[in-house]
C-alpha cells in the first residue's frame, strides 16, 4: 500500500513540476508599458526570453525615438538633417526613407513626410488652432517630397526649409525594429503596440479590434482574425478640435494643408511591414476609398475603410474582417 | 512479501485521501479564478507604475482619485464606471474619451503619463 501511495504521489509531483516548469518558464508572459514617441507603448511577450524582450523593446523604441526619428529631440538624426538641410543617413534609416519616398511617389503625394512645418502650424498635441492662411501657404511652398532625394545614403534637400516629420510612419518603423529584434530571440509570440500601431508576432491566432470612432480607446467595431503581421489605423477621431461648429482633425491633405474631408473616419491597414501599415493608413485616408484601395493593392496590403455613415469597405483579404458592432454594415 | 489477491486493491484509504485533497485544491483554484474573472478591475498607472486598482463591480459611491502627476488629472469611479473627470493638460483627449465600463476599455493622458485600463480585454489589441 505504501508503495502505491508513493507511486501516486511521485507521479503527481513529477506532473506538477513538469507543468509548472513548462508553463512558468517556457510559456511565461512578460508585459511592459511605457511612454515613448509621444505615445503610449505596450508590449506583451510570451516565451522563454520574454523578460529580456520587454526590457529590450523599451530600449529599442526609446533609442529610435531619441536618437533617430524625433524632430524635437535635439540630438536625433532627423533633427540634425532638418537643421542642416540634409545629411548622411545610416543604412537602416536610408532604407526606411527610400521606402517612404516610394510610398510618396506611388500615392501621388497623398503621403508626404516633409510636412513638418505645415503640421506645426496646427499645433496638434498641444493647443490646436486653425493656422493663418498665409503662414500655411508659405509652409506648404517649402514642403513636398519632391524637394528631397536620397543619393546613396545621403539625404539631399533642394529646399532647406522642408521639415522631415516621421509622425505618420515612425510608429510603424518602431514595429519593424522591434520585429527584427524579436526574430533573434527565443519566444513564442508577442503583441507590441506603439500608439495605435500594432505588431503581432509569432505562431498564434490573433484577434485585433478596429477602434470604435465614437468610443474610447479600447472599444471596437470590428475584429480582425489574423496571424503574424502589422496593423495600423489613421482616424479623424484621434486628435481633433472644434471651432465655429466645424471639426478639424490631424490628418492633413498635403496638397491643401487642411484636414482631409472625404467622408472617411478611419482607415486600417494590415501589412507584413510596420512602416507600410503606418504610412499607407495615412495615404489611404487622404486618397479615399477608390484610389486608396488601388494603392493598398499595389503594396499587397489589406485596407479597411470606415466611413462617417457607418459603412465598412474592404480591399484585400475580406475574410479576416468580422463586424462586431451591429450599427456598421459592409459597403462592398 | 507476497500479496494475497485480497490485498491487491487499486486504491487504498491513503490514496483516496490524496486524490480528494487534489480535487478540492483544484476546485478552490478554479473557483478563485472564476470569481476574480467576474470582477471588473480598473488599473491606474502613472509612467508604467500601478498607483491604484479599483474594483468597478463593487463601486457604488463616487470615488475620486488624484494621482501625483504633472499636469494634474482627476479620475472618478462611480456606478461601475471610471473616467478622467478633468485634466489640466492642453488637449483633454483623456477627458473626451469618456467613461470606461467593460473589459479592455482604455483611456490615456499622454502629458500626465497616466493610463486607466479595465482588465479583461477579449482581443489582443485595438488599433486606432
Amino acid at each position: 500500500m505504501k508503495k502505491t501511495v508513493a507511486a501516486v504521489v511521485t507521479v503527481i509531483v513529477v506532473a506538477l513540476v513538469t507543468f509548472v516548469f513548462y508553463d512558468g518558464v517556457l510559456n511565461k508572459t512578460s508585459e511592459a508599458d511605457f511612454f515613448s514617441m509621444k505615445t503610449y507603448v505596450t508590449a506583451k511577450v510570451t516565451g522563454y526570453e520574454s523578460d529580456l524582450c520587454t526590457d529590450e523593446i523599451q530600449k529599442i523604441v526609446d533609442n529610435l525615438d531619441v536618437n533617430v526619428l524625433s524632430r524635437t529631440a535635439e540630438d536625433s538624426l532627423v533633427s540634425s538633417v532638418n537643421k542642416s538641410g540634409g545629411g548622411q543617413l545610416d543604412i537602416q534609416t536610408a532604407a526606411y526613407v527610400s521606402l517612404l519616398l516610394d510610398v510618396c511617389e506611388k500615392s501621388g503625394g497623398a503621403f508626404d513626410f516633409t510636412l513638418g512645418a505645415v503640421s506645426d502650424l496646427w499645433k496638434f498635441g498641444s493647443t490646436p488652432e486653425i493656422p493663418d492662411p498665409n503662414a500655411l501657404a508659405d509652409a506648404l511652398s517649402h514642403s513636398g517630397y519632391k524637394k528631397i532625394s536620397l543619393e546613396g545614403g545621403n539625404l539631399v534637400m533642394q529646399d532647406k526649409s522642408a521639415v522631415l516629420d516621421f509622425g505618420a510612419s515612425g510608429k510603424g518603423i518602431a514595429l519593424d525594429s522591434v520585429k527584427a529584434y524579436l526574430e533573434t530571440r527565443d519566444i513564442k509570440n508577442a503583441v507590441v503596440s506603439v500608439g495605435g500601431s500594432t505588431l503581432l508576432y509569432g505562431d498564434k491566432d490573433f484577434t485585433v479590434g478596429i477602434r470604435n470612432p465614437e468610443g474610447n480607446a479600447g472599444s471596437y467595431i470590428a475584429k480582425l482574425h489574423m496571424n503574424e503581421g502589422c496593423v495600423s489605423s489613421s482616424g479623424s477621431y484621434e486628435q481633433f478640435f472644434e471651432e465655429n461648429g466645424k471639426r478639424y482633425h490631424h490628418i492633413l491633405n498635403p496638397e491643401t494643408g487642411y484636414p482631409v474631408d472625404n467622408g472617411l473616419v478611419g482607415v486600417t491597414i494590415v501589412s507584413d511591414s510596420g512602416l507600410l501599415s503606418d504610412a499607407l493608413s495615412t495615404a489611404c485616408f487622404v486618397l479615399g476609398i477608390e484610389k486608396g484601395s488601388s494603392l493598398a493593392a499595389e503594396y499587397g496590403c489589406t485596407a479597411i475603410f470606415v466611413t462617417s455613415d457607418k459603412k465598412i469597405y474592404i480591399e484585400g483579404d475580406a475574410d479576416i474582417v468580422e463586424i462586431t458592432d451591429a450599427s456598421y454594415t459592409y459597403g462592398n | 512479501m507476497l500479496h494475497t489477491p485480497m490485498e491487491i486493491k487499486l486504491f487504498r484509504k491513503g490514496d483516496i485521501a490524496v486524490v480528494a485533497l487534489i480535487i478540492v485544491a483544484a476546485l478552490v483554484f478554479a473557483y478563485t479564478s472564476i470569481s476574480n474573472a467576474d470582477n471588473l478591475q480598473a488599473v491606474i498607472t502613472v509612467d508604467g507604475e500601478i498607483v491604484e486598482t479599483v474594483d468597478l463591480s463593487s463601486v457604488k459611491e463616487k470615488i475620486v482619485i488624484t494621482p501625483d502627476t504633472q499636469p494634474k488629472v482627476v479620475i472618478v469611479a462611480e456606478n461601475g464606471e471610471i473616467r478622467f473627470d478633468s485634466a489640466e493638460c492642453d488637449d483633454k483627449l483623456c477627458v473626451n474619451t469618456g467613461s470606461l465600463k467593460k473589459g479592455g476599455d482604455t483611456a490615456v493622458c499622454l502629458p500626465a503619463k497616466t493610463v486607466i485600463t479595465v482588465e479583461g480585454a477579449d482581443v489582443d489589441a485595438v488599433v486606432y
